[in-house]
This record gives C-alpha cells, structure tokens and sequence, in this order.
C-alpha cells in the first residue's frame, strides 16, 4: 500500500468525507502519543479513534494487586514493580497504601535491576510483579535464565504476563481496523496480523510512535478502509521486520507456557496468558508462597471495563475527573502513563 | 503498551550494550539481538534492546 507524507496524511484526514469509522488504539502509547501530538484535533467528526486494551497495568485484574499485597504485607516480600503499578487500587488498598503500612515496595526500570537487588541483598526474598505484553515478556524471561545461571535463590516473579493474539480476536468487531501496537510487533513480527487479515478478514496496520508515523498510519488505514477490501499494512518498517525478534520468541516458549488469564474489563480470554513453565516453578512467586485463589472486587463506579474495550469513553464514566483523578485514581486506566482516561484527563478539551 | 527508547549502541561486551539515548546512558541486555555493532541504533525495552532500527536518522523517541 502508498504511504503518505505528513502534509498528504493530514489532506486525507481533513478530507475524509466516508461514513463513520472506527480506529482502535490498540497500544495505549498510541493513545498518549496521539493526543500529545495533537492529531486528534484534526480528525473530522465521522473518524472515531477508540481506546483498546493495551495497557499492561490497565487490563491486570484487582485480584493481582492483591496478591502482590499479601506478598508484601503478609510473606514479608520485597516487591519490585514498574511504577505504574504502585498506585493501582486493589480490593482492600493499593501497593502504595502497602508501602504505607510497612511493606517494603521498589520501583525498578527492569526486571533486571529487581535480579541485581536480589544478588546485592540476599538475606531478603524479592518478588518481580512480570507485567507486560510480548514487547516485555522476553526480558522477564531472561532474568529468571539469569536467576537460574548465577544461582540466585532468593528471586521469584508473580506473572501476570499476557499476549494479544486473542485479544484481537476477542475485540475484531469493536472497531472497523486496528491500530497495532509496533513493540509488540517488534517481537512477534507481522505473521500474526497477516493472519487476522487472511483468516478473519481483519483490517489493520502496525505504527510506530513518531508524527510522521502515526500520521502516516492513520492515512493509511482511510484509503484503506475506503477501498472497501481488508487489508493489512505494516507501517512501522524502521523497527518491526516480517518475522520479528525470533530469539525473543524462542526465550519466552523456553521459560513459559499459554494459559487462560483474565483481563480487566473482558473477563477471561483462552491461553492469552503466559505462567513459567513447571521446570521454573522454583521462581513462580504463586508456588513459592502458596498464595490462595484470590478474587479481587473492582469499584463499582469504575467504568475501566468498558474503557478497555472501546464501549465508552473515559469522560462517559461517571467518576472520571471527579472522584477519580491521577492523584486519587478510582481505575487502572487513571494510573498508569498508558492508560485512556489518563491520556483524557491529562489533554483535556481536545477530545 | 511498550514504550520504547530509540538509543545508538557505544559500547558491547557479553550481551551488555552500553547505549546512548541522546547523551543519557546505560547498560542494557543486547542478548536476544543478532550482529549488533557499535554504531548501531536500537530500540530498548525494559533494559533490553528488543530490536535493530533500520534507519539511522533517528531521535529519542517512543
């Protein structure tokens, strides 16, 4: 397919006169970078950009800040987590609220800093909250390759680990083509959006994250759908080859396996998940600690489920900019840098 | 969903990069990339290079 230059992109934007389509971010990046760069301000009426599942923090279930909780607060575990994490509410209190009580929370940049503070303090047992989709997932992986190398014995990770295949899947007719998410893509390559295309009919193109990109993207996905055939685009083509991080992949089918898992907002989506392996159950926080089946309960007023899967905007939520606020967030999707209703909140009036 | 650092590789040694985003350093795990170079630019994730950028006029980016 023709890619665009900005100043063309943006004519076919402006210009596009078609009937109402729907664009799913799949990426919440994609959210933030797009509102940032002013990109909704452009879009006529009838071009809707929705907000998908792609943020890690936002789709991980109540039930695992509680879990993290309970290591901190009750296993005496040191708990190192990407930030976002921190404030997310759980049933009874946030990981911050943990901190807050005693329990002894750290934000690290990298699962393998949490290694190095595992090696530097070994008299302590440290936990690794493994959020993340497949752009994470590899890294993860390696750490506890490291763990296993350097005979490190007191670092375990409590997964959460999720992959989008079916995500897409459980989301193909919310939106009329998909914004994929280019670091995820960067790891598994184009094979599975092709697959979406040839076997679903499911339109989309992988962005990278630059003006020119997304406009590009954006641009793309217009002439696309206004040629009336599905179609795939891989417009990320700096960064994201046809095959992808194949060592990546290979790192992750070596230390974890498929599992159901629960998001936040679309329940439980088959073998969406990943769990280590049992050859690794030495390193999985669930098994070292004999945490309990755990239910978390979300806030009633919290509307991050329907945010999540592109029925409703974050400003339709009752509780958004009122009682739930990036300084008192009620939802995920408050919380962490990725998430919609903080990309709403935070850009305000260019929506 | 991912953010990631656009940085220029300085220095490699054991499937550690040293790279550059725009004057900020840092070792970051190059173990899961083929045939990187000095001199090469990267994508990094979570302190680890996740892939090689095939343009070279690049900028920190996300």
């Amino acid at each position: 397919m023709k890619h665009y230059t900005i100043e063309e992109a943006k004519e076919i934007i402006k210009g596009y006169k078609g009937p109402h389509i729907r664009i799913m971010e799949v990426c919440g990046t994609h959210t933030h970078e797009i509102f940032k760069l002013g990109i909704r301000s452009l879009l006529p009426e009838n071009i809707e950009l929705i907000s998908g599942p792609g943020c890690p923090v936002c789709v991980t279930p109540v039930g695992y800040i509680d879990e993290a909780v309970m290591l901190a607060l009750e296993k005496n575990a040191v708990i190192c987590t990407f930030g976002d994490l921190i404030r997310v509410p759980g049933t009874k209190m946030s990981l911050a609220d943990a901190r807050r009580q005693g329990g002894d929370i750290r934000m690290v940049y990298s699962p393998m800093d949490a290694l190095e503070l595992a090696k530097a303090e070994p008299e302590k047992e440290i936990v690794f909250l493994a959020v993340g989709f497949e752009t994470t997932t590899p890294v993860i992986c390696l750490s506890v390759k490291h763990a296993i190398r350097d005979g490190v014995k007191n670092y375990s990770i409590l997964t959460a680990n999720k992959t989008m295949p079916n995500a897409y899947m459980a989301l193909k007719d919310s939106a009329d083509a998909f914004l994929y998410p280019g670091h995820v893509n960067a790891i598994t390559g184009e094979a599975v959006c092709r697959e979406m295309l040839e076997k679903y009919g499911v339109s989309g193109v992988i962005a990278g994250f630059t003006p020119e990109e997304l406009m590009d993207a954006i641009a793309v996905i217009i002439v696309g759908l206004e040629s009336g055939k599905p179609f795939f685009e891989n417009c990320y083509k700096r960064v994201v080859s046809e095959e992808g991080n194949v060592k990546a992949v290979e790192t992750i089918n070596e230390i974890m396996e498929p599992v159901d898992t629960e998001w936040r907002g679309l329940g439980i989506i088959p073998k969406s998940g990943l769990r280590l392996r049992d050859g690794f159950a030495d390193y999985d926080a669930r098994k070292r600690y004999a945490l309990p089946n755990i239910k978390g309960v979300p806030n009633p007023a919290c509307r991050c489920g329907d945010v999540l899967q592109g029925k409703c905007k974050p400003s339709d939520c009752k509780v958004f900019g009122k009682g739930c606020t990036p300084q008192h967030p009620v939802g995920a999707c408050m919380v962490s840098d990725e998430g919609a209703c903080s990309a709403y909140y935070q850009y305000g009036g260019t929506y | 969903m991912c953010v990631g650092l656009a940085a220029k590789v300085v220095g490699l040694k054991d499937g550690v990069a040293l790279v550059d985003a725009s004057g900020a350093k840092r070792e970051v795990s190059a173990e899961l990339i083929e045939d990187l170079l000095p001199g090469d630019y990267v994508m990094v994730h979570a302190g680890l290079v996740i892939a090689k950028i095939k343009m070279k006029e690049t900028d920190e980016k996300k």
